[in-house]
This record gives structure tokens, C-alpha cells and sequence, in this order.
């Protein structure tokens, strides 16, 4: 009952955060609403007792995603509030034409392929499925990044060093020959 | 299962009779039931609670800084104006609600609920004692910085949705700094995760002991360095003086609250006290021992069998001592951050940003090679043990 409860409400928050993020026609709120869904999907995390990874879903996504985009979209959008068609989308209703409608088209069918591909097996078992009982993830992912997956894990920080030099290069205050040069 | 308020209550008697007493009634299996309303009744008198210490925390505020300021602060309302955050509350609820009619209306409503919510869901593993704590989630601490960053959220969408220049500039200003100050923030808890082994907060406060040279603040000299950046980054992560810069009035009238009134206005600072609680509890939690009482004096054993307390009130006069223990320590650090807000000047923001990248990271980074270093080269014991070591073999002790 309660697992239920946790599982329906999560599952609520993220399929109505992803409807609203379509349908909203208002940039800003579409990010809030990405927020609540991401919320909901770490709430399903939860209840398939993957905690840590509810967590870091958490920091990573509330944390510094969604204010990042946060942020991306305050600076690029205009401060004019009365307009509901300050992003341009409102402007044209069906907001695309031929070709982009062929993409979309080819686009559902490829996942309305994989989504069947994948609820084809519920039908096959009518076995209810039973969760293992919960037990801590964090020992086991720690350990594991240091063993079995610690070429992943240092690749990862040399991606995150190029991140980081490459904000510095660009950040960097630049030297008056530089300029003229 | 990780133990909770729940399992502490279950192992009570009563607890067992009532839920078989309501199995007898109802017809079904009631445990879970029971758990749900017991969460339930806990979460309730937790957030009341804290609300009401934020509610006296901005009385402290004020009284504290008349203290250093030589006057006398609110003495109007009740026993030396204790009742002054009730009038406040009042003064809130009637004041009239007004939007600002550019604001972004839905935005602008729910970014209060944003900081109250995040702040709400931190006291969920907040250590209040041993059994009194909602959860003991196996990954506390990084649960509380998860949840901890949607009032970061909330400020900004606060400042934006305001749709004031005043306020974006608090809002963007408030959202930098608590992105730039999870930096030290986190390392410095990790130092600490390093030496106890684990996320959850009654593993970290297990290891500690009741007395101060047992707390992992005294426990090398990492962890006391360890201990003052992660004070200060606090501070600036709960925007506090000297570190407020999101509401600095003599620049920004009121930074991302600007154009809120009435009850809206008051989540923000309720929230923000109820913040320093909180952070003030983690650093209580992390580094000055938690809930642990000196010489054991709260463990059942020493209530039950050596005072020959009844096991019933032995169990909860532990939890009681234990709480006290938290809690004093708690207000002694929340006197400490009111006494700094009064006492030090603002930083510019460029001397934000640079105390945060240029001192307090590089600082938490070497601590953390530093502890790491400690574990492997005495086996995480503490200078004190190491010395007594010492001792012990100059002295002849074979």
C-alpha cells in the first residue's frame, strides 16, 4: 500500500511535469514542470529501491541542471512579460512545416515501435514480478566504480577537466595585446 | 529497511497492542496503516515545531542584535516580547496579498513553496536524537544536499518572477552564490564521510562520542579546518550576513523578496531561519558529536540496569537526553551565526566569489587529501588517541 501510494504519486508528477513541459507555451514554467517530472522520476527510483541514485538525481538535476537552464533561458529570453509569443513558438500554431512533420512522424513510429517491442512481453508472463528486498547501493556502487568500471570512472574526470579548462579559456580575461592582436 | 520514527515506536508495547487491537476492528493486516498515521503525526509535530523555532529565531534575531547594538529590541508583546513573532505572524496573515501585475503570476506564487518545501524536506533526516529522527536514510547526507538545493530554485524563480530589476539582480545573485558554495560545502562533508565510512547521519554520530575531544571537530587537524569552511560556507549557503547578498538593503531594497508581501514574505524568512537550523544541526550532526550525551548517560543499559529506571520511560528519558544534547548545541551555533550576522560587514560580490573559488575550495580539497592521508597513514585514529599511544609507550607502558 504504501509502496503503491509513493509509486502513483511519482509516477503522476512525472508523466503530468512531461505533458505540461509540451504544452506550456511559456518557456519558464515549461523548465518548472521539467523539475517536478525529474522529481517524480527520482521518486520512481525510490520505490525500485535504487536510493542513491535517487539522490544523485536530486543533486545533479535540481541541483545544477534545471537552474542552469534556469539561467540560459533568463539571459537569452526578453524581459517583455506581456507578449505570450515572446519565444516565437506561439506565432506559428502548427509550428512547423512538411519536412519537420515527416521527421516527427518517422520519429513516434521509431518509438511506438520500441515501446511495443518493449510492453510485447508483459503478455507473455503472468507471473507478478516480485522486488528483490531492499538493501543499500552505495557500498556496492562505490565499489564497483573503483574496480570493475574505473576506466569509465576516470574517463568521465578527464571529460569533466576538459569541461572545466575549457571554461577557464573561455572565461579568462583576455591581455590588452591580445586584443588588438 | 532503514530504522525510522516507526521502528523506534514499534518496539513499544503499546504500539503492538494498538495496531492488533486495530487489525480486531478493522478486519485487515494494519501495521502499515498504523506506520502511515505514526509518519504522519511525526511529520506533523517536526514541521510545527520547527516553525515554531523559526518563528522564535527571528525574535532571537532581533533581540540578539539589540543586545549588540545597546538597545532593547521587542519588549512589547508578551514576557520580554517573546509573543513578538506571534504579532508578526498575525501582522503577516492580514496584510493585503498583492502580485505585482507584470509578475509571472504562477512563477511568482509557487517560488515560496519552493524554499519552504526544500527546506521541509531536509528535517526528514534531520538527527534529532536516536529514535526521534524521522528517517535514518542510509544516504542522509546526500539526500539533504539534494533536497537542500530547491531553495536555490526558489530564490531565483523568486527574483525572476518578480519582474523588478531588484529583484532578478537578488535572485541571480542568490542562485550563483549557493551553486558557487555547494562546492566547499560538499568536500568538507566529505572529509567527514571519509572518516566515518558512511552517508548515514547515525552511523557518522555513532563513531563520535559524547565528550568533546571524541567529536570529529577535535579529531585531527583536518577535520577542525574542515569544520570552519564548512561553517562559512554555510553561511553563505543559507545567505546570511556577512554573506547576503541576495537582500543586501543599501544596494537592492530587499533582493529577490522585493515585491512580495504579507504570508509570501513570510515563507521566505521562515524558511530562511528554519535553514539555519538546519545547517546549524548538520554541522552539529558532522562535527560536534550530534546527539550524544557525555559518558553515556542516555543508553538504555546504563538508564535500565544500573539506575533501575523502568524500561518504559529509561527508553524515552534517553531520547529526551539526547534531543537536549542536539539541541543545545544547535542554539549555541545558531547564536553564533546571529552573532556574526551583527557583527561583520557585507562582502562586495567579487569578494564573494573569490573567497569561495580562490580560498575555501583549494582549502576543502586539501583537507580532503589531507583526511584521506589520515586514514591510511594512522588507521583514522584521533590525535588524542595517538598521543595517549604515545604516551603510554615513553612512559614504559609495555
Amino acid at each position: 500500500m504504501f509502496d503503491n501510494f509513493i509509486f502513483l504519486s511519482s509516477a503522476a508528477l512525472a508523466i503530468g511535469g512531461a505533458l505540461s513541459v509540451v504544452v506550456s507555451t511559456n518557456l519558464m514554467h515549461s523548465c518548472i514542470y521539467l523539475l517536478m517530472s525529474l522529481i517524480g522520476v527520482s521518486g520512481l527510483y525510490v520505490t525500485l529501491s535504487a536510493d542513491f541514485l535517487a539522490a544523485t538525481q536530486l543533486v545533479v538535476y535540481v541541483g545544477g541542471v534545471v537552474i542552469l537552464m534556469l539561467f540560459a533561458i533568463m539571459l537569452t529570453a526578453g524581459s517583455d512579460n506581456k507578449t505570450v509569443n515572446r519565444f516565437g513558438i506561439v506565432k506559428i500554431p502548427p509550428m512547423g512545416n512538411l519536412k519537420t512533420y515527416i521527421m516527427s512522424l518517422l520519429t513516434a513510429g521509431v518509438m511506438g515501435c520500441s515501446v511495443l517491442k518493449m510492453i510485447m512481453n508483459i503478455n507473455q508472463t503472468t507471473k507478478l514480478g516480485e522486488l528483490p528486498p531492499y538493501s543499500t547501493t552505495v557500498e556496492q556502487i562505490g565499489t564497483l566504480l573503483v574496480t570493475d568500471h574505473v576506466l569509465a570512472f576516470e574517463i568521465s574526470s578527464v571529460l569533466l577537466l576538459g569541461a572545466l579548462v575549457g571554461a577557464a579559456v573561455i572565461a579568462r580575461p583576455r591581455l590588452e595585446n591580445e586584443v588588438t592582436k | 529497511m532503514n530504522s525510522s520514527v516507526v521502528s523506534f515506536f514499534a518496539e513499544a508495547p503499546p504500539y503492538q497492542m494498538a495496531v492488533a487491537k486495530l487489525t480486531e476492528i478493522l478486519g485487515f493486516d494494519s501495521s502499515v496503516l498504523m506506520a502511515f498515521v505514526t509518519f504522519f503525526l511525526a511529520s506533523f509535530v517536526v514541521v510545527n515545531v520547527m516553525a515554531l523555532v523559526g518563528g522564535l529565531g527571528t525574535y532571537a534575531e532581533r533581540k540578539i542584535s539589540a543586545d549588540l547594538q545597546m538597545r532593547l529590541g521587542p519588549n512589547r508583546v508578551g514576557p520580554f516580547g517573546l509573543l513578538q513573532f506571534l504579532a508578526d505572524g498575525v501582522k503577516m496573515i492580514l496584510k493585503e496579498d498583492i502580485i505585482p501585475r507584470d509578475a509571472d503570476r504562477f512563477l511568482f506564487i509557487i517560488a515560496p513553496l519552493f524554499c519552504l518545501g526544500g527546506v521541509f524536506a531536509t528535517l526528514a533526516v534531520l538527527p534529532f536524537s536516536s529514535g526521534f529522527t524521522l528517517t535514518h536514510l542510509n544516504i542522509g547526507v546526500f539526500y539533504l544536499l539534494g533536497v537542500s538545493s530547491l531553495v536555490g530554485v526558489g530564490i531565483f524563480l523568486g527574483g525572476f518572477s518578480s519582474n523588478s530589476k531588484w529583484s532578478m539582480l537578488g535572485g541571480m545573485r542568490g542562485a550563483s552564490q549557493i551553486i558557487s558554495y555547494e562546492v566547499p560545502v560538499t568536500l568538507s562533508i566529505i572529509t567527514i564521510v571519509i572518516l566515518s565510512g558512511s552517508l548515514a547521519f547515525d552511523k557518522v554520530i555513532g563513531i563520535q562520542g559524547g565528550l568533546p575531544h571524541q567529536w570529529f571537530f577535535l579529531h585531527n587537524p583536518f577535520t577542525l579546518i574542515s569544520f570552519f569552511v564548512f561553517f562559512i560556507s554555510a553561511l553563505a549557503e543559507t545567505n546570511r550576513a556577512p554573506f547576503d547578498l541576495p537582500e543586501a538593503e543599501s544596494e537592492l531594497v530587499s533582493g529577490y523578496h522585493t515585491e512580495y508581501t504579507g504570508m509570501r514574505f513570510a515563507f521566505f524568512a521562515l524558511a530562511e531561519y528554519i535553514e539555519v537550523f538546519v545547517v546549524c544541526g548538520v554541522a552539529v550532526a558532522l562535527y560536534l558529536g550530534g546527539y550524544q550525551v557525555p559518558f553515556h548517560l542516555s543508553e538504555l543499559h546504563f538508564l535500565h540496569d544500573t539506575l533501575g529506571v523502568p524500561m518504559a520511560p529509561a527508553r524515552m528519558l534517553g531520547q529526551i537526553l539526547e534531543i537536549g544534547s542536539f539541541v543545545t548545541k544547535t542554539i549555541a551555533l545558531y547564536y553564533v551565526v546571529i552573532w556574526i550576522r551583527w557583527t561583520l560587514p557585507r562582502l562586495r560580490v567579487d569578494q564573494l566569489m573569490t573567497l569561495c573559488w580562490k580560498y575555501l575550495t583549494p582549502i576543502s580539497l586539501f583537507n580532503l587529501v589531507g583526511a584521506a592521508f589520515w586514514m591510511w597513514a594512522f588507521k583514522g585514529e584521533s590525535v588524542w588517541t595517538l598521543l595517549a599511544n604515545l604516551t603510554n609507550s615513553v612512559g614504559g607502558g609495555h
